[in-house]
């Protein structure tokens, strides 16, 4: 997606700046000097200046503040008054939940491109930002209550309670407000507010919980696709919820005792019952009952416990038999703890475990009942649970789950939160004045997983690591055996700061993630410039992955695919960036960090919410991204695209001397044989060993034999060019998705552009914003185009049409006036960073560029096989493809390896 | 059959002396044989006195049964009823077996050889303990479904006795007269180790709507883990002196000793029961056990007769008796179920409790008898 790691903000999307042009980023020219100095010159105040609709900042004279190799680096705002906070906390008995905000300053390189686009097509990020939302990231920490300093520090060291100033380099003559106020919800709020004044000089603010509650369900269900899940005997299923029919609902918080809430809106809502059997007898009792000295204890437990030794089943009343006339099974409970009663036993004759499984399973029955009890009551839907009661305890959803179902005799489902520890703070943070979140849509949200997300599992804070250096240590510090892992409870130094320093723990992994089904929190990326591609057919059913991982065979074989491929990844990524003993390093420590992200899923495969294809190999982009790998695939790509360019001109030659049919069969055919060139397929790259791109360009399309194994040519051709002597009218705009880099792009995606520029289409080349794989980027297609025009007419005039060469763009006002005879060939950015594409979530200048369109063409596996595959759009659709992937090919259509899909699709009218 | 029958009415006289019912001539025997305690009950002729029960668990009570317009001579006897811990079953043996109740069933010389030996018997235990039964007293239990014994039960005394519901409020009984002609539909909620909770639409008419496994067992057995507890009794016992509040997370102990006046929650309300335990760091020895059993108490009482009254709800049912050992007269047990009732229902509906709570299965499974001229009977 956006992909917009802080570390190379200038070819973010994430464009909020609506000032003046910048010159092309100094930091670019810096990376790729090779250096390993990417200190940041701090840029001139003025160059982001901000449109006065967003109030609540005041950024003039902001600078970065120290070294920008850090994960978070940010950005101070001298003028910025402080009593704005970043930070809201909910604190409860046991765990300090904490969510704050880092912002996200995405200077976005104004070039020549960007400007022409704006005046072509209407993309203005500055004019049609008319709310206050900020780009920035949502992070969710946690820490237990009873270790408060951890917290204290954790916020202290990234000076979050002044608005996120950085700890290093907090200017001493800002000003020390004493007035600043951090809004906390959470009976904490009241007993620690003086610690806070004290330590951090700070106010705390209390927020009513329940407002709180609701204010957060009602953020996460309507901004987070995949919030909800429900979870039956040990599946977990993500449950999309359509906005518009959300309200009303139930909202059952069960903390140390059990509150269920009818909310019927934003801020409408009602407590409407409760119980006090809740999570605080669950623990209080467990504690009298077994000695455990934590919650966790407890609940871990009760994993191994049997209920059957303690509770009286209906099977121990009807000596085994099931009592069917009212619908009882003999392993039904028919009375918890029944069974001790006629033991001569004392309590210590029974195992704690199975005493607190009985405990869970008691408490967790009472509670789904009761909660299906009022959902019925009130003729409520949906009843989803949170609070920290559940913890994500697969046998506390099971049983609660199991409730629901058996008192509804199945006309209910009890749905779960990925979240639902931080609804309380969350609600705190939008009770800040201007939040901005209010304005979110689901679309503007990327919800991303760094590196530390399998070892901690969402359940401890993350290691608040200040550089990669960080990162790399901390990340060699893991002990990996098979899939199981095991890592370091992050601790605080001596020095108190909070920083640094993780020890091996003297616990053993497993007591970190008492429950492997624990889901990850990742951190929340605000994005307000994404938008819903707008020719989707209906967005409401798009699902972008074609290929459901929720399979253990399917998700078992991409696994092995991505860890079989990892190695030569890291050769390359190490490559890229010059083989430095540096670049091995970082190369590890993220082959470390991506196998353990994959581990992680094969054991939890919703960990990180619902897991298609599409999300893992972002993931395995976002990975390298994050150990600074910027483009592993650089030379490669450099040098296949010009080798591919040398050969396009005979290409274009051999083209024009055919009629307009055989033209345009082997134009198809020309964009099929090219995608074969594919780095990301590894039967790809074994053939790249045997021949020259254009050797094998050429065979791969001699071997096009149609038909081909899904071949809507006919069709599509007739479309093009009519039958007989009708003429159908030419497409408008065409939007191209394109793929590969080097011959795929070239010789493939260039020449059929070129064709549809011809016949008076204007062509748009959609590519991703940030390199993924040997993918070509927005960034480097106008170089391409370029020099694809040295040979071409056709392309020049409308490369010049479409502002993409440099010479003919002394003023694009007048280049417009010039070339309006002809039709632009356009380049924009899709929003992207991986080699897929999630159509719901793409760029604003691929929206407003898709306005106009009435063809969309994706090429290559992963935009229109892996995903989009089976995508309906408003307009028509040209889907092309070679399948180099056997498995891939049997189950999607049927076939072989190197098989090609030709699949058009009329606009659906 | 039939005269075995009649002879089992012509023994319940107790007012009318038959000049052919032979004084010492006992009577019909039926058990309900719960996961936790078994309730027996027996009519006797009144030469039969209160004195011969010597069961531990024993409690007697006597139901005048006026004659009525019955097709059958019915007649006035006694109807003992006695209880016995389920897992001290031998003494209730040695009980049926010192009264020769077994051999009642059959007693007469005129009853069929199929029908002596037979015990009408209903609860879980029934199947259980069959064989036990057939072992110690060669007698064989008839198995009488046990929600049909409940329904049968309590329509029969919420019809033939007077007084027989009440309220409990303010640990103040009150009688409530209930017109027989609108006593249906009606919520029964029985207690027993678990709780089922039924609507009564008439005389075998009713559906098991709900229940909870949180029950009279879980009182029992959590509490007796918690404090060595002996009996049951004992445990009830204790809960009189506790106070929750030592163990009981309230709401003022949230909201630093003030209401939630926005969600209606008085500081005194129970916001997690045993919620305290957590944050002291105290063990169980620390706490008084009168403490853990009231709070227990009061946790269970709480959680059934909101359920009770979320299902009453739902079903549109005025009324909602209580039933089931667990209750055993125990005022607080009482007190906490209407309490909660009245609370979630905001004073709309109303516990009540019938005087003959933990019998109702019993009862139920006595009724069952054939022709027992019972069903009859009304309350003048």
């Amino acid at each position: 997606m956006a992909g917009l790691t802080e570390d190379h903000p200038q070819i973010g999307i994430d464009d909020i700046i609506d000032g003046s042009e910048q010159k092309l980023n100094e930091d670019i020219v810096e990376r790729e000097s090779g250096g390993g100095a990417r200190e940041m010159a701090p840029p001139a105040g003025n160059s982001i200046h901000r449109s006065g609709s967003r109030p609540q900042l005041d950024l003039s004279k902001a600078a970065i503040q120290g070294n920008f190799e850090e994960r978070d680096p940010t950005i101070l705002l001298p003028n910025q008054s402080d009593d704005i906070s970043h930070l809201a906390l909910d604190i409860g008995g046991s765990l300090i939940k904490l969510i704050y905000f880092s912002r996200h300053e995405d200077r976005s390189v104004k070039d020549r491109r960007k400007k022409f686009l704006e005046e072509k097509i209407g993309v203005s990020n500055g004019i049609r930002r008319s709310y206050p939302i900020l780009g920035g990231r949502l992070h969710f920490v946690k820490f237990e209550t009873a270790k408060i300093n951890e917290c204290l520090d954790f916020i202290s060291s990234k000076q979050l309670h002044r608005g996120g100033m950085d700890a290093h380099d907090w200017n001493s003559d800002a000003p020390d407000n004493e007035n600043a106020v951090i809004k906390a919800t959470g009976g904490g709020a009241h007993k620690f507010a003086d610690l806070f004044k004290e330590r951090l000089g700070v106010s705390i603010e209390k927020e009513d919980e329940m407002n709180c509650l609701v204010a957060g369900a009602n953020f996460l269900l309507k901004a987070i696709r995949h919030e909800a899940f429900t979870h039956m005997e040990g599946q977990k299923e993500f449950v999309q919820i359509d906005q518009n029919d959300l309200f009303p609902y139930l909202l059952v918080n069960i903390g140390s005792g059990v509150s269920m809430i009818k909310v019927d809106g934003d801020g409408k809502f009602q407590r409407v019952s409760g119980t006090n059997v809740g999570g605080g007898t669950y623990w209080g009792l467990g504690k009298l009952l077994t000695k455990c000295k934590s919650f966790d204890e407890l609940l871990e437990l009760s994993q191994r416990g049997d209920n059957r030794t303690i509770d009286m089943l209906v099977g121990d009343i009807y000596g085994g038999m099931d009592y069917s006339k009212i619908g009882l099974s003999a392993s039904t409970i028919a009375s918890s703890f029944g069974k001790a009663i006629s033991e001569n036993k004392n309590l210590e004759d029974y195992r704690p475990e199975d005493i607190s499984l009985s405990l869970l399973r008691m408490i967790s029955y009472n509670i789904g009942q009761i909660s299906y009890l009022n959902a019925l009551r009130f003729g409520l839907k949906r009843i989803f649970f949170g609070g920290f009661f559940i913890r994500g305890h697969a046998y506390t959803m099971d049983t609660i789950s199991f409730a629901v179902h058996f008192w509804s005799k199945g006309d209910a489902q009890a749905m779960f939160l990925r979240h639902e520890g931080f609804l309380g703070a969350l609600g705190a943070f939008m009770s800040y004045e201007k939040h901005g979140l209010d304005d979110l849509m689901v679309h503007h949200l990327v919800e991303r997983f760094p590196m530390g997300a399998p070892y901690t599992g969402g359940k401890i804070h993350g290691p608040p690591l200040g550089d990669l250096n960080e990162k790399i240590s901390w990340m060699a510090k893991f002990v990996q055996k098979g899939t199981e892992i095991t890592g370091p409870v992050p601790m605080a130094s001596p020095r108190t700061t909070g920083l640094g320093g993780f020890e091996v723990p003297s616990s053993k992994g497993a007591t970190l993630r008492s429950d492997a089904s624990n889901l990850n929190v990742g951190v929340l990326h605000l994005v307000p410039t994404l938008e819903v591609f707008p020719l989707l057919a209906d967005p409401k059913i798009y699902e972008p992955n074609t290929i459901d991982l929720a399979e253990q065979g399917e998700l078992q074989y991409w696994f092995t695919v991505l860890s079989e491929h990892l190695p030569d990844l890291v050769d390359k990524a190490v490559a890229s960036e010059g083989g430095t003993d540096d670049a091995k390093r970082r190369g590890d420590a993220f082959a470390r960090a991506f196998s353990a992200h994959l581990a992680r899923l094969m054991e939890e495969p919703a960990a990180y919410g619902k897991l298609g294809l599409a999300n893992l190999l972002e993931l395995r982009e976002e990975c390298l991204r994050e150990f600074q790998f910027i483009d592993a695939y650089r030379s490669i790509k450099q040098r296949e695209n010009e080798a591919s360019l040398a050969v396009l001109p005979d290409l274009l030659m051999e083209l024009d001397g055919m009629n307009e049919e055989t033209r345009l069969l082997t134009l198809i055919e020309g964009v099929l044989a090219a995608n074969i060139f594919d780095w990301g397929s590894r039967a790809c790259v074994e053939l790249y060993h045997k021949g020259t791109i254009i050797e094998i360009y050429r065979m791969s399309r001699n071997k096009m034999q149609r038909p081909w194994r899904v071949d809507d040519f006919d069709v599509f051709k007739e479309r093009m060019l009519g039958s007989g002597d009708e003429k159908p009218h030419p497409h408008k705009r065409a939007l191209l998705f394109v793929d590969n880099s080097g011959a795929d792009v070239v010789l493939g995606m260039l020449p059929l552009a070129r064709e549809l520029l011809r016949r008076g289409t204007e062509v748009v080349l959609v590519a991703n914003s940030l390199p993924a794989l040997n993918d070509v980027t927005a960034m480097e297609l106008p170089d391409i185009v370029a020099e694809a025009a040295k040979h071409c007419d056709i392309l020049r005039r409308a490369a010049e049409a479409g502002g993409l060469l440099v010479d003919a763009m002394i003023n694009s006002q007048d280049v417009n006036k010039e070339n309006s005879s002809s039709v632009p060939l356009m380049v924009v950015e899709n929003g992207c960073g991986s080699p897929c594409i999630d159509l719901r979530q793409v760029s604003s200048e691929l929206a407003a560029a898709a306005k106009d369109a009435d063809l969309v063409i994706l090429e290559g596996m992963g935009r229109a096989l892996h995903t989009n595959f089976n995508a309906q759009f408003k307009c028509d659709a040209l889907k092309l493809a070679m399948v180099k992937n056997q498995r891939l090919a049997e189950k999607l259509i049927k076939g072989y390896i190197y098989d090609c899909v030709c699949r058009y699709e009329p606009a659906s009218s | 059959m039939e005269v075995g029958m009649r002879r089992q009415l012509e023994e319940r006289e107790s007012k009318i002396m038959l000049p052919n019912q032979s004084a010492d001539e006992v009577s019909h025997l039926a058990v309900d044989i719960g996961g936790s305690l078994i309730k027996v009950v027996y009519s006797s002729s009144n030469n039969n006195n209160e004195a011969d029960d010597k069961g531990k668990k024993s409690s007697n009570d006597c139901v005048g049964i006026p004659n009525g317009s019955s097709d059958y001579p019915v007649l006035c006897g006694r109807l003992h009823f006695a209880k016995f811990e389920t897992s001290k079953i031998n003494d209730c043996l040695e009980f049926i077996s010192s009264k020769q109740l077994h051999r009642c069933g059959g007693w007469h010389q005129e009853a069929s050889p199929h029908d002596k030996n037979i015990i009408k018997a209903t609860g879980g235990g029934a199947y259980k303990f069959a064989d036990l039964f057939k072992e110690k007293l060669g007698v064989s239990l008839d198995k009488v479904d046990e929600m049909d014994c409940l329904v049968a039960g309590s329509n029969f005394l919420l019809k033939t006795v007077h007084p027989e519901a009440f309220t409990y409020i303010d640990g103040r009984e009150e009688y409530v007269q209930i017109d027989h002609n609108d006593l249906y539909p009606y919520l029964l909620v029985n207690i027993g180790s678990g709780v089922s909770m039924i609507k009564v639409d008439g005389d075998g008419k009713f559906d098991r709507v709900s229940g909870t496994s949180v029950g009279g067992g879980t009182f029992w057995g959590l509490g007796k883990l918690l404090t060595k507890c002996k009996s049951f009794d004992e445990l009830l016992e204790l809960s009189h002196k506790g106070n929750n509040r030592v163990i009981d997370m309230l709401v003022g102990d949230i909201y630093g000793g003030g209401d939630y006046p926005k969600i209606g929650l008085s500081s005194t309300a129970i916001a997690s029961s045993f919620g305290k335990a957590i944050s002291e760091n105290k063990e169980l020895e620390d706490y008084g056990r009168e403490d853990i059993s009231r709070s227990l108490l009061r946790m269970i009482s709480n959680n059934i007769g909101q359920i009770s009254y979320l299902n009453a709800l739902r079903f549109g049912l005025k009324r909602i008796f209580f039933g089931g050992f667990f209750i055993r007269g125990h005022a607080y047990t009482m007190d906490t179920i209407s309490v909660a009732v009245h609370f979630w229902s905001k004073g709309e509906a109303k516990a009540m409790f019938l005087r003959h709570e933990g019998f109702l299965g019993a009862l139920g499974a006595f009724t069952s008898y054939k022709s027992h001229g019972l069903d009859n009977i009304t309350t003048h």
